[in-house]
């Protein structure tokens, strides 16, 4: 068997196409699910009863199920379910089948992750000490600016080896996306690898790209974590 | 200016404080002894309503109300006229020593940042940190911090400061620096409440003492009665035991 270097490297090029759109279903979910994340962490820990339990619910079903399995359910469910929402309840002349499929990407993997980073949250909510409250509160703070200037900070530093973590394992799994027909780095390497059955040649180039993008995403991590942790390390002066 | 009747907090089925009454008037230096357990540090939190009490009701200035029916915004007006200085000092972690005594003026009371930092910088050279404005609090010593705990709760100007065990976390050699600055206060005339195993501060500075036991008042008195001649047993026995285990020279 012998590799086809120079579909290697052209297929390479066309991979590089999709890399602005496996970032950005990574960056939007983020943005998206990672602020709600936090709301979802901090009523769960203030709020015992029915939104607090709610919310354990839901983390417990979006982590008992594989995401494969969510990603076919929902697009299978939900073009449908939009078709009949615009087409016979609002009574519009519109195909919501011509919309790009990354807005189901989207979908998918924000339900997923918000379920993920309400757990990362939660675990660093759990690491700041409640004395913190305690000490925002005498000073006449209200809990809420507590923690927005006190608590949230803090919590955020010790959350992020825990969302790097997320991070590179949302911009791994975007490779599913293809089964939706997004246009991203999986789907292009194999579309590329049907012409010619050039499977192997494909994957390797994805497997660089994945690599590349994952390190550069556990550097930056990495660097912030450096920046942000700065009133951790001792300096004894 | 600040009093409390027949308080009562349970923990479970636990009874910590069984009708407890204490007032405080303008400058007085009220000092809570008293065995683990007796509800001293229970009391001040529930002062401040870091500890919701079950019943009893409070007088500050001309606010009246019921610890247990208490609106968000009294316990906001309550806290704003206290401070607290805590057994673990809870500075706040991601803050310089600056910072931490700051947040309290420019978030809590709205005043301009400018002015914020002067009063700041002046509370923090009072507790002897000026060279310390730009320090973590992971950067300092215990005392240090406490130091900045005190700091942060002169600067807002509350009407009284609530002191728990303040020196209880400190190694003993930098109990002093703490205590110097808690006398200084108190020579000035600003108003505590200190729950405290410090003898020689209960003897030299307070001109109040509470003896508190079982989640009651004992005995309360002056120094001068409360160490001298005790009118109950369990205080007699309370600080003997005290001053044979560490001879404090009172």
């Amino acid at each position: 068997m012998e590799l086809n270097i120079k579909f290697m490297g052209e297929t390479l090029l066309k991979v590089l196409a999709g890399i602005p759109t496996t970032l950005e279903i990574t960056v939007i979910t983020l943005v998206v699910a990672g602020p709600l994340a936090f709301l979802f962490a901090i009523a769960r820990a203030e709020n015992k009863k029915v939104a607090g339990r709610l919310i354990t619910a839901y983390v417990s079903f979006i982590r008992g199920t594989p995401v494969i399995l969510q990603i076919l359910f929902l697009y299978s469910l939900l073009p449908s379910l939009l078709n009949f929402l615009v087409k016979d309840v609002l009574g519009l002349d519109y195909n919501v089948f011509n919309w790009n499929p990354v807005i189901y990407a989207y979908t998918v993997f924000i339900i997923n992750n918000l379920a993920v980073l309400t757990e990362v949250f939660r675990s660093a909510l759990a690491t700041v000490h409640q004395g913190q409250l305690e000490a925002g509160l005498s000073v006449g703070m209200t809990k809420g600016q507590t923690y927005w200037k006190i608590i949230i900070p803090q919590a955020l530093v010790s959350a992020l080896p825990n969302l790097c973590n997320t991070t590179v394992n949302l911009l791994k799994s975007t490779s599913l996306a293809y089964m939706m027909g997004v246009k991203e780095i999986t789907s292009i390497a194999r579309t590329a690898a049907a012409y010619g059955y050039n499977y192997i040649e494909a994957y390797l180039d994805i497997f660089f790209v994945y690599l590349v993008l994952c390190t550069i995403v556990q550097l930056l991590f990495r660097l912030i974590e450096k920046k942000m942790s700065a009133y951790k390390q001792l300096l004894a002066g | 200016m600040l009093e409390i009747r027949n308080i009562h907090k349970s923990f479970g089925g636990n009874q910590v404080l069984k009708g407890v009454d204490i007032k405080v008037e303008k400058g007085d230096v009220v000092v809570i002894l008293g065995p683990s357990g007796s509800g001293k540090t229970t009391l001040l939190r529930c002062i401040n309503f870091l500890e919701k009490a079950d019943s009893g009701s409070l007088d500050f200035d001309d606010i009246h109300t019921e610890f247990k029916s208490a609106s968000r915004k009294t316990i906001n007006k309550i806290r704003k006229k206290t401070a607290f200085v805590f057994q673990n000092y809870n500075l706040f972690q991601n803050k310089t020593a600056l910072q931490n005594v700051m947040e309290g003026l420019v978030t809590a009371r709205k005043v301009p940042r400018e002015e914020a930092e002067k009063i700041a910088k002046e509370a923090l050279d009072k507790v002897g940190l000026a060279e310390r404005y730009d320090y973590y609090p992971s950067q300092l010593s215990g005392g240090q911090q406490q130091r900045v705990g005190i700091a942060r709760a002169i600067a807002v100007k509350p009407e009284v400061i609530l002191f728990d065990e303040p020196t209880s976390a400190l190694d003993p050699e930098l109990i002093g620096e703490v205590l110097n600055v808690m006398k200084a206060l108190a020579k000035e005339g600003v108003t505590m409440v200190v729950v405290t195993h410090e003898m020689s501060f209960a003897h030299d500075v307070a001109n109040r003492v509470v003896f508190m036991e079982g989640g009651v008042v004992v005995e309360e008195g002056t120094p001068r009665q409360i160490f001298q001649s005790p009118r109950e047993e369990r205080t007699a026995q309370f600080l003997h035991r005290i001053n044979r285990d560490y001879d404090y020279s009172i």
